[in-house]
């Protein structure tokens, strides 16, 4: 019974799709007030089906009704209810139930959030979203059906991939991942419905630029999440192995990131329209590429979803969505590049082209050192490796000269900047830059990457800093008091420029935090009998003892240490050992002790239980919390600036650039 | 070495690595030497069990059993070609997680530079081109207003 | 029209398109080896129970099956059973050699007991024969002819036909 209204909902919502996304484009077409009207009223019924049909999943789920396909496979009366609930997301069909789901909400919430406001673009954006649903609705209704119906229902079901168990973050990753890689879709119909009108104003930038710096603040923490997963889970001390699946979610980022820079210029300057909507429309082109990469089984992956059928279907709309968006480019991107002009090549619009390029170059570098053993495999017949050695090769440079930009970029006037002028601005930062870097060496780095690293990010942080504090300044001196200017000049008036600079503060500490972490780490092997202790620097490490534990998916062995720091106790950790019964090779699941200075991180290489021997690595890695911090200071500037002001501000174009360089207000 | 003492003992023989890349040719490594080469070649070989880690980094126990051959390699004098060659003979180019510069793959490490410069020349040109347009035009009302939308397509009539 | 974005653009989809639907449903966790064609890297390593060296070269003028496996690997528990019942099926026309690394001889001794053997088990130090061969994990078994060439490989388990129609191969 259950199953079948979810699978009466998943069919339904594929018919409104269909003849929404049909109203859409005629509304588009017409423009008239009630096709718009009835588009919109579409895509709510739409996502009423999608969430109607995901609160049957999940109350299958929790009845453990085994009747329903889905519930038979990874359902359990077993385990407790909050497994239960996320079990939604643990395996592919759920999953992509999941993702329609968000998609609903996303579409609902840009429907909402559009009101009447931009009746000539509504039409076409919305048609274009319930195509993306049509896509989805589709891969639930038939090839990833999770409402099938189980013909004979066991009792109790094996419950979801113990992998989901085994650590709380692989809980929380995947909703974060696909609140952002779903919400592209919405900046992707909005820049859709531009082209397709063949005209883009600084109104209509509005809804583009704040239904993409959503989805990105998510993407932002959930690539971090990723990472963090890796690092807590998988036992080589690190947290980002260019592992195909952690590509796949970078790339779009970059590309988001990117177009939220550009959108910047193309609002201040009325330049890099169609190159603005370009950026857009890759970075929901790179989601789908990267749905293509997690699900299809073509890559290696620690993240990876075994090998399912829905891998061709997701080729085909990769494949569509691709060819429309270029023939639609093609058609109206001459017609986007308006009027308009930058100053120099020495100016914030400069350094903002420069941005773009070398984002973009990431992005391709990334995308071709990623797919390139497929290219050699498909054409060659030969296998070969691109990994950590390549990336870092290219990748260093690139981030390093990113944080250069990050620094010098808005610390340059908008408009040409004289030589004088631009050098005065240039040269106090470089202090701080120097003092960061001094410290850094005297702490005991010696790479040059990071030692420039530190440099330009103590430039980029005063510069920052100083930028957050102009306007607050500007206000004290016009009489006002510290609590009411900062008050004013950030909470209230320039919530967007204070959450970008947040992000950039974010920016700083995670790049530097990640330079540092990844050269200064030390590793040491070690050999230890029971009630042996080792002495790493200043930590001194004594096994306790090891012990089997049968579990009912996996044989874990446990090792327990005693970690002093300076003689004094400070944790026991408890790394262990897990043989699950259908892997080749046991899988590690290390212990960390964590402070902002450094982590302590063990990891099991061998155990023998019988003699009490163990075999460990220990992995000292300074600051590398801070990057988990830093990434969530990043998505937390992105929402406050997306929180839009109280009164609307109209022609930003025309706001003076204050001779000295201190930038208006925006 | 306890390993090839105990072997000589009983005539015991692993697969020699000589017959696969000739006589050592690189001098005989010991002490930090060792260590950061070991470390090093370490970092470019792939773990065939994990996905995409370095031997150096992954925690498996093959990695673990590749980093000590590495390290007996180069204990015995052959130089850092020959030890990624010998791994090379029997996993394959996908052994190394640097792509050799060479044939094919030559275009994984150009492809980028070639991006760059390319990047650069249109960067610049758009530049220059935006630069030597007219004086800004007096800002753009937003074009998505219907009114103005209106009054436009009057205009331009 | 712009006509560079579009033929751009048709470039890089024909040219994703292409590459996955090539690649797809092939196994990516699979490494083809480069021995296969090539003479069997060759070993004397010792066996367990006997103690006595076993010598490949010597074993030259019969297929032989080359088994890695270990006790702490899991799926080899499940294809033993089938290695065992082969190799008595096949008597003396194919010689089949376990190598077991990072192990201990007690550990191996009783899992042998145990489950029966039927045929020498050596015990590879350090895993450099494993090396070597070209081993990711275990189990993975390698098919030498007569004339003690690699014919090929498998990784993982298998099951009885699987193993027979390899062995069929090698038979030739």
């Amino acid at each position: 019974m259950t199953g079948s209204v979810g699978q009466f909902l998943v069919l339904l919502s594929l018919l409104v799709a269909t003849t929404g996304a049909m109203i859409g484009f005629y509304a588009g077409r017409v423009r008239t007030k009630e096709a718009v009207e009835w588009a919109r009223k579409f895509a709510y019924l739409y996502a009423a089906c999608m969430i109607g049909a995901t609160l049957v999943m999940e109350y299958a789920l929790l009845t453990h009704d085994f009747r329903v396909g889905y519930v038979e496979q990874v359902g359990s009366r077993a385990v407790p209810m909050w497994v239960t609930i996320v079990s939604l997301w643990s395996s592919l069909e759920g999953s992509i139930l999941f993702w329609g789901f968000i998609l609903a909400i996303y579409i609902a919430g840009a429907v909402r959030f559009t009101k009447n406001e931009h009746a000539d673009f509504m039409g076409d954006s919305i048609g274009v979203w319930l195509s993306c649903a049509i896509f989805f609705s589709y891969l639930i209704a038939a090839p990833a059906n999770p409402f099938g119906l189980v013909a004979n229902p066991p009792f109790d079901g094996p419950g979801p991939n113990p992998l989901l168990q085994n650590h709380l973050l692989m809980i929380i990753h995947p909703p974060f991942l696909y609140l952002g890689y779903v919400g592209m879709t919405i900046p992707f119909g909005f820049a859709s419905a531009a082209l397709m009108r063949g005209r883009l104003g600084a109104g209509f930038l509005r809804p583009i630029r704040a239904s993409l710096l959503l989805p990105w603040c998510f993407l932002t923490i959930a690539i971090m999440l990723g990472g963090w997963w890796a690092y807590e889970v998988l036992g080589w001390g690190g947290y980002w192995a260019w592992d195909p699946v952690e590509n796949a979610s970078l790339l779009p980022w970059l590309t988001a990131t990117a177009a939220l820079h550009s959108a910047i210029v193309m609002e201040r300057r009325g330049v890099l329209k169609g190159w603005t909507v370009t950026l857009v429309q890759a970075s929901f082109l790179l989601t789908v590429l990267g749905t293509f990469m997690t699900r299809s089984g073509v890559f290696n992956s620690v993240h990876s979803f075994t090998q399912s059928a829905i891998g061709p279907t997701i080729l085909v709309f990769l494949a569509a969505a691709l060819l429309f968006a270029i023939v639609l480019l093609s058609m109206r991107i001459d017609s986007l590049e308006a009027e308009g002009r930058i100053d120099g090549a020495v100016s914030r619009e400069g350094m903002f082209l420069v941005n773009n390029l070398l984002f973009v170059l990431l992005t391709f570098t990334i995308l071709i050192g990623t797919a390139f053993p497929l290219i050699v495999e498909a054409f060659k017949g030969k296998q070969m490796s691109v990994g950590r050695p390549y990336f870092d090769a290219m990748v260093v440079p690139i981030g390093t000269a990113l944080l250069f930009l990050l620094g010098v970029g808005p610390a340059l006037p908008w408009g040409r900047a004289k030589q004088g002028q631009a050098l005065r601005l240039l040269l106090p930062p470089a202090a701080l830059g120097v003092l960061v870097a001094g410290a850094g060496f005297a702490l005991g780095s010696s790479n040059f990457w990071t030692l420039l690293t530190l440099f330009f990010g103590g430039y980029a942080a005063h510069v920052t800093m100083a930028e957050m504090w102009s306007p607050v300044a500007a206000r004290m001196k016009r009489g006002e008091n510290v609590g009411t200017a900062v008050m004013q000049a950030q909470v209230r008036r320039g919530r967007r420029r204070f959450g970008s600079y947040v992000v950039h503060a974010g920016a700083v500490i995670t790049i530097v935090a990640i330079a540092v972490s990844s050269t200064m780490r030390t590793s040491r092997e070690l050999q230890l009998e029971k009630g042996q202790t080792a002495t790493v620097g200043k930590y001194g490490v004594t096994f306790l003892g090891a012990e089997d534990r049968q579990e009912p998916h996996r044989l874990s062995t446990i090792a327990r240490f005693r970690i002093t720091k300076n003689g004094k106790e400070i944790a026991t950790l408890a790394p262990r050992m897990n043989q699950y019964q259908t892997m080749r090779e046991p899988i590690g699941s290390p212990d960390v002790y964590s402070t902002l200075a450094g982590d302590f991180y063990i990891s099991l290489m061998n155990v023998d239980v019988p003699t009490q021997r163990v075999g460990i690595s220990v992995y000292q890695t300074p600051m590398i919390a801070w990057i988990w911090i830093s990434v969530i200071l990043m998505g937390l500037g992105g929402l406050i600036a997306l929180i839009p002001a109280r009164a609307p501000r109209v022609a930003i174009a025309s706001e003076p650039v204050l001779p000295g360089g201190v930038p208006a207000e925006s | 070495m306890i390993v090839f003492v105990f072997l000589a003992l009983l005539q015991l023989k692993v697969p020699d690595a000589q017959q696969l890349v000739g006589a050592p040719a690189g001098k005989k490594l010991a002490g930090a030497e060792l260590d950061q080469k070991t470390m090093e070649l370490s970092q470019i070989l792939r773990c065939p069990v994990c996905q995409g880690l370095s031997i150096s980094d992954s925690p498996s126990i093959m990695a673990a059993n590749m980093r000590d051959q590495v390290r007996d390699l180069l204990v015995q004098g052959y130089s850092q070609e020959q030890v990624l060659k010998y791994f090379e003979q029997s996993y394959g180019q996908f052994v190394l997680l640097k792509p050799k510069f060479q044939g094919v793959n030559t275009f994984v490490w150009l492809l980028p530079l070639g991006a760059l410069l390319i990047g650069l020349a249109i960067t610049l040109v758009k530049m220059n081109k935006l630069d030597a347009a007219p004086a800004a035009p007096a800002p753009e009302a937003p074009a998505d207003d219907p009114y103005v939308a209106r009054v436009r397509e009057l205009v331009e009539k | 029209m712009n006509k560079t974005v579009l033929a751009i653009g048709i470039l890089i989809t024909a040219a994703l398109v292409a590459v996955f639907f090539l690649v797809m449903g092939k196994d990516p966790g699979h490494i083809d080896s480069p021995l296969i064609g090539r003479p069997a890297p060759t070993f004397t390593l010792r066996a367990v129970g006997s103690g006595q060296p076993l010598n490949l070269e010597q074993l030259r003028g019969k297929p032989v099956v080359i088994n890695f496996w270990a006790t702490w690997c899991m799926p080899c528990y499940q294809e033993h059973p089938v290695l065992v019942q082969n190799a008595r099926m096949l008597g003396d026309n194919v010689q089949f050699v376990g190598v077991v690394f990072n192990d201990t001889e007690d550990k191996i001794q009783q899992f042998l007991n145990a489950r029966g053997s039927a045929y020498p088990t050596v015990i590879d130090e350090a895993g450099k024969t494993a090396i070597a061969y070209g081993v990711g994990g275990v189990p993975e078994t390698f098919f030498v002819d007569k004339a003690g060439k690699i014919v090929a490989k498998y990784e993982g388990p298998m099951d009885g036909d699987t193993l027979q129609s390899y062995v069929a191969k090698v038979m030739q």
